[in-house]
């Protein structure tokens, strides 16, 4: 028994020994590259940002910086999974209410909600502790309701999630001893969600969503979007690995959301609603749901396409011309040309990675060349 | 040969709503074996494979294998107890890279060194999935994606491998490339349970054959036997000798 046990691992090391070289199937350049471009493109433009100092613009930038987080989120489930998932802005509105309430000060959160419990009133926690606890609120949340919603794809799945939404929302706006009801929630105090707060928060989530997609759990999510009955028949538990998925997505949306309210520091319940899931979802179909790259380009492009468009709707409102919503219109327009004649993106539903660029770049291509007039060469000999 | 099979089937009834597509069917399949499934189309081939993998749930009857009662089981379970389908039609996963389906076979392993062996391994038998192993799935021919179809199958190193209709669809050459691929399978000591609809073909390489029609086991024996019989090639598959 022990003799075959140890002529087995001899084997096994031997098939080690003379395996030449595995390197081609862990390239850094195809596998890992894509999270330090994306992070390297944010921490560059997030520094420039910071280095020119003109408030109006890093407000656009940290505004920007926190939709990429809440996309990351979105993404991570519905990219992955196929699933869409309308009721994830509602955890996104249960993590800014929830870090609020744990960073408010009790003198203020007495005297702007005099409604409220009395043991949430004495809770008072430092921002960075809030911000999280607020989030795990909002996973706690997902992970009590999502179990049964789990085995529900397609049209039924996008409809009961859908219903979700509304039963977050309604709850949001109308418990008065937690959010102040349908009147507005301030914050008080200082802006917590800094630039740099932000940004470190999107790197961290940014990391946190590739691994996802590249581990054993996102791939199997993967495979589930592809074919679910393939899917059960290679062994895996579909319910399962969506609910994983679904419980961290709720808990980068809560992430979002505390950063969030932070930032804006008035909230309602409508901030929660479909205005921000059309708009996180517009980034996804126009970036490319199924990659993380989409989900980032998709944030970088709409966000500063909203911002133009928003000039020239208030210089065209301000010449006389009646043009207020036409920036939403823009965006919903574009959203359909996109889903009718690319509906995977401006990425095309890939990553970008280090092999790509370097494909694109002149020396890639006179390589490429050399080899095809190589391989033309050979053909004629 | 071992007393006992690596998978046993005894009067398994199956349905589809309130129609019966199995009667009864037992089977049984021993380690190292090719064992042929032959018989027209709507005689249940496909069905008693989808029962034994778990996609259908069997009306009643029983299905041990490697001894244990497994009629019920879902899916996920039998894969993980050594059972490896490869479903009809090549359901390749087509958003994911060859590498990720492999992965998906293994049971979403991680990608190490040990794993990376195995794949080397199985590159002797498919050297075009090697160069295809950063591409999507769905950008592989149909001779590639059934061979990445099987591959994913064999990456878990099963138990047990049911192959479902492997040509079908495929260009002659390309139908040649999967028998020759089979042999060399069954060469290597697979235990392959193998559902054909080109019988005569599926017949010469099987160490024995089960003759399906009608829900029903209609022979069971040497494929010599059943080849060699003219009433049941005519009748049952259709012709008398010649490939189909």
């Amino acid at each position: 028994m022990n003799l075959s046990k140890e002529l087995s691992t001899r084997q096994e090391s031997a098939r080690h020994a003379a395996a030449k070289d595995y390197t081609e199937y862990f390239s850094f350049s195809r596998k890992s590259s894509t999270v330090v471009i994306l992070i390297a493109i944010l921490v560059v433009i997030g520094y420039f940002i910071w280095w020119l100092n003109i408030p109006f613009i890093e407000d656009i930038f940290t505004a920007g910086t926190i939709t990429l987080i809440m996309a990351l989120g979105f993404q991570l489930f519905m990219g992955n999974s196929g699933v869409l998932n309308w009721s994830y802005v509602g955890y996104v509105g249960i993590g800014a209410f929830a870090s609020a309430i744990f960073s408010m000060t009790p003198s203020f959160k007495a005297m702007q909600i005099p409604t409220m419990y009395p043991f949430l009133v004495n809770l008072h926690l430092p921002f960075p502790v809030a911000l999280v606890a607020g989030a795990m609120v909002a996973m706690i949340v997902a992970a009590l309701v999502a179990w049964p919603l789990m085995r529900l794809s397609d049209a039924v799945g996008a409809i009961t999630q859908f219903a979700l939404l509304i039963v977050i929302n309604v709850l949001l706006s109308q418990w008065s001893q937690i959010t102040n009801g349908p009147r507005t929630f301030t914050l008080g105090g200082t802006r917590l969600t800094s630039l740099w707060v932000a940004l470190g928060v999107a790197v961290l989530v940014i990391i946190i969503v590739y691994y996802f997609k590249e581990s054993s759990l996102g791939l199997k999510l993967r495979a589930t979007r592809d074919d679910r009955y393939a899917a059960r028949s290679s062994g895996i538990n579909f319910v399962a690995v969506r609910y994983y998925a679904y419980v961290v997505s709720a808990f980068i949306g809560g992430l979002a959301g505390g950063l969030y309210s932070h930032y804006i520091l008035s909230i309602t319940a409508a901030s929660f609603y479909m205005g921000e899931l059309f708009m996180i979802l517009s980034m996804l179909v126009i970036g490319g749901s199924m990659s993380v790259s989409g989900a980032f380009f998709g944030t970088l492009f709409v966000t500063l396409m909203r911002q133009f468009l928003r000039q020239a709707e208030n210089f065209l409102t301000r010449s006389g011309f009646e043009a207020s919503g036409s920036t939403e219109i823009v965006v919903a327009v574009l959203m359909i040309i996109f889903l009718v004649w690319q509906a995977d993106g401006i990425t095309g539903g890939e990553e970008l990675t280090w092999e790509k660029i370097k494909r694109r770049l002149p020396n890639g291509k006179k390589s490429r060349e050399k080899v095809s007039k190589n391989v033309k060469q050979e053909e004629k000999a | 040969m071992n007393n006992n099979p690596v998978l046993q089937i005894s009067d398994l009834y199956v349905a589809y709503g309130s129609i019966l597509a199995l009667h009864g069917v037992c089977m049984e399949v021993h380690k190292g074996e090719l064992v042929s499934i032959c018989g027209v189309n709507g005689a249940g081939k496909s069905t008693v494979l989808k029962a034994i993998a778990g996609v259908l749930k069997p009306r009643s009857g029983s299905i041990r294998f490697k001894g244990k009662e497994v009629a019920g089981y879902k899916p996920e379970q039998l894969h993980k107890m050594g059972m490896a389908l490869v479903p009809e039609g090549r359901e390749i996963f087509p958003s994911l890279t060859v590498e990720e389906n492999l992965r998906i076979g293994a049971y979403g392993r991680r990608l190490d060194k040990s794993f990376a062996a195995d794949l080397e391994d199985l590159f002797n038998l498919f050297p075009i999935l090697k160069e295809r192993y950063h591409q999507a799935g769905g950008l592989l021919s149909g001779g590639e994606q059934q061979m990445l179809a099987i591959a994913r199958g064999l990456i878990s190193k099963p138990d047990l491998l049911m192959l479902d209709e492997p040509s079908l669809g495929l260009s002659p050459a390309l139908v040649d490339q999967i028998f020759e691929l089979i042999i060399e399978l069954k060469s290597r000591n697979i235990t392959i349970l193998l559902v054909e609809q080109n019988a005569q073909r599926a017949l010469a390489i099987a160490d024995r054959a089960y003759l399906f029609a009608n829900g029903r086991v209609e022979y069971s024996g040497q494929p010599q036997e059943l080849m060699g019989n003219v009433d049941i090639t005519s009748v049952y598959l259709g012709h008398n000798g010649g490939d189909v």
